[in-house]
């Protein structure tokens, strides 16, 4: 696989040199983040579907390096926004500036208008300053003073909270979360990886590594093309019928959402292009259910941060096993 | 073969013989076809698949069969409905014989529909109905474990205890079906060579001879079978009916048998009037049934006029024409198998000028006196009547007598020269003839007219109609009275009148007979007309409710009746559209399903939750070495079933054959390795 992604992007895009160029994406990602492969492919799942990232982890297990790999093997613009108690909206979205010479007020954009922005521990900003990510994750665009200004595309926003160290913190409203396609975490890497990454970078930054493998105009491909997949109505229903599972089931006070069941239809869409496939099967369906659901579905227990998001995955591992997928 | 394949086969043989009974009880099919059609389905219970090689060679017979029927239906002695449904069952029977495979049954139970459908055309007994729905049961439990089997890989028993609940719902549906079935084949009409134009079960056992002879030996077997049946207006509403319905009369009596002067007296009339009628005439609609046996027109005591007949036979109904004899006997001009007709008759008690409108021969012969008659005879008659002269009075003396002095019996006491002296003087008991000719001759010694009438006694009730079996077979004196003409005097003890067998014998028939009587009112006589009585009934207001007749309002039952309708109509309107709703398995399903049987047999089965995708993924993370193999056949299943590229023709035998070679191949290195280790 020496052929430059360049090459690749002028091609006529299909499910073959997608799932190729989705694996370059990936590898890249596990070259910034060693041992999680699986992680790495559904973060390209997720860029691919145009769905938003939630990374949910303590800190120093590589969350905002992971999104800065992204953006550069993706090559999209970057911007780094650290969350805290004092970060106000204009501070994100931009201002209008007075301009002495002219007389005239001119928007300045925020560092929300790039490519890939990563809003770092997000539930340590004010609820107001989070809603004002809710239209640009939504919509891809920012209204201010009456004026709406577009994001670049493709635009993708990768979150990050702390799950343990709440104090002093505002969780994010379920209006919030039900907006990011996947909440998905990390942890740490397993003994022999931390042992190689010791002995072979020797402390050089991880990010060193991660090459541009692809464009922004290429993302905006795999999303047009992973949209296009087809989308079976057996698999339709199957995905309505898990919802209903969910919205049915003793243990879960608020089921999947209709925005869930459409961001589960997105995210499998993308995720049968690993296959090489231009249709959705019930496999990918059940690959992204937990990732994208587990956040979305209100437990009626009092279990709170990691135990519930646990608790979550299980139920929907469960439900799983529990409706018939379509044979 | 396995159990459940063994089992599916009996019931399926026997759901055929169901089929075939269906047209069999009819009696209308030929006794050869009965014989092999039997002999066809016993082999194939006991296993005997005579046909399985040669199938094509060996329905070269039925070739035969068919020439056979062909010929006689052309010769006129077979229907063609009869015949087409003959041929039905010696198809059936050839299939049953052959090597069972899915086609054969298919074209068993196809066969079997038709020879429901035969049945219904030919009888449409109560015992049809039986046969229909022990056929219904019996097919659907057959086609039903075909679908498990089918869907059960080899060498895994059948589920038997997991089906048994969705077979329990098939078996409920068909027993439905076939009663739906059962109630509307003959409202159809579909029922094309005549109403009850079989002779049923066995052969007819009654019907008038042209004698009477006294003597014999053995016992007169009291035979329960219903001959007749009858509906009276007015009807005397009554469970038991003692009348004396008369079939002929006998006048000349040599000694030893009874005789009438015979001949034709009236040919081919459509309506017969025997006697001028009155105002008070009782009505009668009779039907005499197969087991009758007889031409012979039966009717109440005394019968007037007898006509709109209709004779049915195997080859339909027709208006029959009907001929008076000489003896008082009106018959049927043509034989059927059973036939129908109306009677009025005047109330018992003498008709006048009867005596007159005889012959002079006949005249004559009421006196007539057998030669050798043993003088006891007269004597003792003198004796008892110690000069009572008057007709009526000296008949019933002489009869109450004879009730008192002899024994009635059904054994017969053995032929005998003077079989009346052997009554009156030797054994002093006898059956109804006995008594009937004893009567009818001491009354002739004294000078006193009278002749010996044969027919039934009695009528028993069976919802509106009263019906009359072969055991009610009787004979009684009719006496010349001066100015009423021919009264009837019975000299038989009153309890033994009727001879019926045995009571158990009797109630089962009792029960058979209110069961198929009932059908027979309720179903195919129940005409459009009687609906629309019902429905009117039902919407009319109750008698003497004026309130409501102001109203002008259906009654409550009407709203009732109508809304258990609608809950009717509305559940089978779900039920239809739950079935119609129901998703068709995909030809990508069905294969899928033998893969996974092809898998199971290298002892690679997937897990309960887990798809083919999923197992083909999970083996290939295993390294294991079917993967190569299986991986092309599932992502051809994913495309076929989820990617709208349909599997072409012959290609997912070729997938299946690729992939059961791989998983042969598989085993045998498995097993080498297995020996080697």
């Amino acid at each position: 696989m020496n052929q430059p992604a360049r090459v690749l992007a002028a091609a006529a895009p299909s499910p073959a040199t997608a799932h190729t160029t989705m694996d370059r994406i990936a590898a890249e990602l596990g070259r910034a983040v060693q041992g999680k492969e699986a992680q790495a492919r559904l973060v390209t799942t997720c860029v691919v579907s145009s769905g938003h990232l939630l990374l949910e982890d303590v800190p120093g297990v590589g969350k905002t390096t992971l999104a800065e790999a992204l953006a550069r093997s993706c090559g999209l613009s970057f911007a780094r926004i650290q969350f805290t108690a004092d970060l106000m909206p204009a501070d994100i979205l931009g201002a209008q500036i007075f301009q002495a010479q002219t007389a005239t007020f001119q928007f300045r954009p925020g560092p929300l208008f790039r490519q890939l922005v990563l809003a770092d521990e997000l539930n340590r900003a004010p609820p107001r300053t989070q809603s004002a990510l809710l239209e640009a994750m939504a919509q891809g665009q920012v209204s201010l003073d009456g004026t709406t200004h577009a994001l670049p595309a493709p635009f993708t926003v990768v979150a990050t909270q702390n799950p343990v160290d709440f104090s002093g913190t505002y969780p994010l409203p379920d209006s919030q979360l039900d907006r990011f396609m996947v909440r998905m975490s990390l942890g740490h890497p397993a003994p022999e990886v931390e042992a190689r990454l010791l002995a072979t970078r020797g402390g050089a930054p991880a990010l060193d590594a991660v090459k541009t493998v692809s464009s922004p105009e290429e993302v905006a491909q795999l999303r047009a093309l992973a949209a296009e997949q087809r989308l079976d109505p057996a698999v339709a229903d199957y995905v309505v019928r898990l919802a209903r599972a969910t919205r049915e089931h003793g243990d879960i006070e608020r089921g999947a959402s209709t925005r869930a069941v459409l961001a589960l239809g997105a995210a499998a869409r993308a995720q049968s292009l690993w296959e090489a496939r231009d249709f959705v099967t019930p496999g990918d369906v059940r690959a992204v259910l937990v990732p994208c659901w587990a956040h979305r579905v209100l437990l009626r227990s009092a279990v709170q941060g990691v135990a519930a998001r646990d608790e979550a995955a299980h139920l929907l591992e469960e439900l799983v096993r529990k409706v018939p997928a379509p044979r | 073969m396995r159990q459940g394949a063994r089992l599916r086969l009996v019931l399926r043989d026997l759901a055929s013989g169901c089929a075939f009974a269906s047209m069999a009880v009819s009696g209308q099919l030929p006794l050869w076809t009965l014989g092999l059609y039997a002999v066809g389905l016993v082999s194939a219970l006991a296993g005997k698949r005579l046909f399985a090689r040669r199938a094509k060679l060996t329905a070269l017979l039925l070739l035969g069969v068919a020439a056979v029927l062909v010929v006689n239906v052309t010769a006129g002695t077979l229907n063609l409905v009869v015949a087409a449904c003959a041929f039905a069952g010696l198809i059936s029977a050839h299939r049953l014989l052959s090597a069972p495979d899915p086609a054969t049954d298919g074209q068993v139970h196809l066969s079997g529909l038709l020879m429901v459908a035969g049945g219904a055309a030919l009888s449409g007994e109560l015992v049809y109905g039986f046969f229909l729905i022990a056929f219904g049961v019996l097919a659907s439990l057959s086609l039903a474990l075909g679908v498990v089997e089918a869907s059960v890989p080899d060498g895994e028993p059948l589920p038997v205890r997991a089906v048994m609940p969705p077979l329990s719902v098939g078996v409920g549906f068909a027993v439905a079906g076939a009663m739906a079935f059962f109630i509307l084949f003959p409202r159809l009409n579909w029922n094309m060579t005549g109403p009850r134009a079989a002779p049923g079960l066995g052969p007819a056992t009654t019907g008038f001879s042209n004698t009477v002879r006294l003597g014999g030996t053995g016992t007169i077997k009291g035979n329960p079978r219903v001959v007749l049946r009858a509906t009276l207006n007015p009807d005397p509403g009554v469970d038991a009916l003692g009348a004396y319905w008369v079939g002929r009369t006998y006048d000349i009596f040599d000694g030893q048998e009874w005789t009438s002067a015979g001949g034709v007296k009236r040919m081919r009339e459509p309506l017969l009037t025997l006697r001028p009628g009155g105002d008070n005439l009782v009505h009668q609609r009779v039907e005499l049934l197969p087991a009758y046996g007889g031409q012979t027109l039966i009717a109440l005591e005394t019968p007037s006029r007898l006509g709109n007949a209709v004779a049915n036979s195997t080859t339909g109904s027709r208006r029959a024409p009907l001929q008076e004899m000489y003896g008082g006997e009106a018959r049927f001009a043509e034989p059927g198998l059973s036939y129908s007709y109306e009677a009025y008759s005047l109330p018992p008690g003498g008709s006048g000028d009867s005596f007159r409108r005889l012959p002079s021969v006949e005249q004559d012969a009421l006196l007539a006196l057998p030669e050798a008659l043993d003088p006891r005879v007269s004597q003792t008659a003198a004796r008892i009547l110690n000069g009572e002269r008057e007709p009526l009075a000296a008949a019933q003396k002489l009869a109450t007598w004879l009730q008192r002095e002899f024994t009635y019996t059904l054994e017969l006491s053995g032929d005998h020269e003077d079989p009346l002296a052997d009554f009156l003087f030797e054994r002093k008991a006898g059956h109804c003839e006995h008594f009937a000719t004893a009567l009818t001759l001491m009354l002739r010694t004294q000078g006193i007219r009278a002749r010996l009438a044969t027919g039934f006694f009695g009528g028993e009730r069976v919802n509106d109609a009263y019906i009359l079996r072969a055991g009610d077979a009787h004979a009684w004196t009719h006496v010349l009275v001066p100015e009423r003409g021919f009264v009837t005097v019975d000299a038989t003890p009153p309890a033994h009148r009727p001879s019926q067998g045995s009571k158990w014998v009797q109630q089962v028939l009792a029960l058979y007979e209110a069961l198929e009587s009932r059908w027979r009112n309720s179903v195919v006589d129940y005409s459009f007309r009687d609906q629309v009585d019902v429905a009117r009934a039902l919407v009319r207001p109750p008698k003497g409710s004026e309130k409501a007749e102001q109203r002008r309002l259906p009654p409550p039952r009407a709203w009732g009746a109508a809304l258990v309708a609608g809950l009717v109509v509305y559940v089978a309107w779900r039920a239809v559209t739950r079935l119609a709703g129901r998703p068709r398995p995909l030809d990508a399903t069905r294969f899928v399903d033998k893969v996974e049987a092809v898998l199971a047999s290298a002892e690679l089965s997937r897990r309960a939750e887990e798809t083919l995708e999923e197992l083909d993924a999970r083996l290939a993370r295993e390294h294991h070495p079917l993967t190569r193999a299986l991986s092309p056949v599932t992502r051809r299943y994913l495309e076929a079933r989820f990617g709208g590229r349909p599997l072409r023709q012959g290609e997912a035998k070729q997938l299946l054959r690729t992939l059961e070679d791989a998983v042969a191949q598989h085993t045998r290195l498995t097993a080498r390795a297995s020996r080697a280790s």
